[in-house]
């Protein structure tokens, strides 16, 4: 995977909001093929840092680049290439879910045919058949989880945002969508929050640990865990968080 | 501009899918209906014919109409989109601020126009039930129309700019109806301020002397450029504060 395009590059980035630092420069690469998760306590930066990656919020200064554009400059090219699931995964409420990944199908650029074709496609891969027709406020967590998921996917995005994917889901819902994402990280990146310990140790690549805005380690989970002093990955994730922030490993710093 | 298409049929769907547009027609047909009423029962007592369109286009009903309308029609054109979160998942598509905001406020202003739709009707249910009226001059009656229009986008403009800046529906009402009933007082000031200059100010800014204008059939050129003005300046300060967004 080393020699994999850097499909996100996160150089030194700052955020600061009126009362408080998010990020105090953070620094690392995600490449295309990767499964790659954030981790962190609450207030960490890990909602912070994937809002500027979808291009929500600007840096307050670092260079940021998805897809090799700058999200600052090149903020609509961004969002071309990028499917984003918000933490709480906010839709319309009003309307059926065929309606809604229809408009959302329109506004990325899809027409006709192709968009007929990727509805039919994400209906399928997200398991939303028997619910494409319900109207969205009557949907499950669950099933609301799926619908974001499928608009992540409609227009092949090369990389995928996704916050906390796994939150308030039941077990059998996490296992429909821990397989989803596992088959989603061909020929592109996924970049997702979570305080699921477990999933991230068995769903990703390489995870991103944050700590009060910096990055406290960027490894593989196995890798983690072989480098601490005993016990298991959420032993090492509770040491580096608890633990004053710094770099664990000056030589994966940069998501090497 | 195609996702502006897209954007705006989801504004008009959303209007007529919930109930707002139902409540606001309601409301909006209930003050013209009494306004009707009373015009009605005063031109079957003898009153002048230019009273039809001073009363369609000027009473206090058309006013209380206009600074109720405007804010139940854009207090939740972000406000909610704010509230629910889903401002987060527009904003990260591909789509303009520019194109998010006009297409809000097209959704707003073409839902407004229709409201007034059933208004056309009125002169001829006059004549079906006998009210005697001498021939309608069509002149006054479009240049009230326009005049309509062009407050309206003016109105809706403010409100729209209102819902910006909450996420409490309420309160973008509130303050939307609260910037409107300054603006409309501000039509006193021709009447009681002692400087001249005040005076041609709020002559040039006074909605009710701009209606009295078009319901008399006098479309001034210099009240049209102030309204398309104003309300482009209210979109861009809004198209503005929506991108300043991002670096708060």
């Amino acid at each position: 995977m080393a020699d994999a395009e850097r499909l996100i590059e996160v150089d030194n980035l700052v955020r600061r909001f009126p009362r408080r630092e998010a990020l105090a420069g953070l620094s690392f690469q995600i490449r295309r093929g990767e499964i790659a998760g954030i981790l962190g306590p609450n207030g960490s930066g890990k909602t912070t840092t994937l809002r500027i990656l979808a291009t929500f919020l600007s840096p307050t200064s670092g260079r940021v680049r998805v897809a090799g554009f700058d999200t600052t400059t090149h903020s609509l090219d961004v969002r071309r290439r990028i499917g984003y699931l918000p933490e709480n995964v906010p839709l319309y409420p009003e309307m059926r879910v065929n309606e809604f990944l229809a408009f959302r199908g329109r506004i990325k650029g899809l027409r006709g045919a192709r968009l007929a074709a990727r509805l039919r496609d994400v209906v399928d891969q997200c398991g939303l058949g028997d619910s494409s027709r319900r109207v969205i406020g009557t949907l499950s967590r669950g099933y609301r989880q799926r619908v974001g998921l499928a608009d992540c996917l409609l227009h092949e995005p090369e990389v995928l945002l996704l916050d906390e994917p796994l939150a308030g889901l039941d077990p059998a819902q996490v296992r429909i969508v821990r397989d989803l994402l596992q088959g989603l990280g061909t020929g592109r990146c996924v970049l997702f929050s979570t305080h699921v310990l477990a999933e991230a140790e068995q769903l990703c690549h390489r995870v991103l640990i944050l700590n009060e805005g910096r990055l406290a380690a960027a490894d593989a989970p196995a890798q983690l865990v072989q480098s601490g002093e005993g016990g298991g990955f959420e032993a090492a994730f509770l040491r580096l968080t608890t633990l004053p922030p710094k770099v664990r490993n000056p030589k994966k710093r940069n998501g090497g | 501009m195609s996702a502006f298409f897209q954007l705006w049929g989801r504004e008009m769907a959303s209007y007529f899918r919930t109930s707002i547009a139902y409540v606001v027609g309601t409301f909006f047909l209930a003050i013209a209906g009494v306004s009707f009423w009373i015009l009605a029962t005063h031109l079957a007592q003898g009153a002048a014919e230019g009273d039809l369109v001073a009363n369609l286009f000027g009473s206090p009903g058309y006013w209380l109409a206009m600074l109720i309308v405007t804010p139940l029609l854009t207090m939740r054109l972000f406000a909610e989109e704010r509230r629910m979160g889903t401002l987060e998942m527009l904003l990260t598509a591909p789509v303009t601020e520019t194109s998010v905001v006009l297409a809000k406020f097209a959704g707003a202003y073409a839902t407004f126009l229709l409201l007034w739709v059933p208004t056309l009707a009125f002169a001829a249910v006059l004549r079906r039930v006998g009210v005697h009226l001498p021939p309608l001059d069509w002149g006054p009656v479009a240049a009230g129309y326009l005049g309509t229009a062009l407050v309206g986008a003016f109105f809706l403009a403010a409100g729209l700019l209102c819902s910006l800046l909450t996420r409490h529906q309420a309160v973008a009402a509130m303050v939307c109806l609260a910037a409107l009933g300054l603006l409309l007082s501000g039509s006193l000031l021709p009447f009681y301020a002692h400087a001249e200059s005040i005076r041609q100010v709020a002559r040039g800014i006074s909605a009710p002397l701009h209606m009295m204008d078009f319901a008399a059939g006098i479309v001034d050129t210099r009240t049209v450029v102030w309204y398309l003005s104003a309300t482009v300046l209210l979109l861009f300060v809004s198209i503005r504060i929506l991108e300043a967004r991002r670096l708060r």
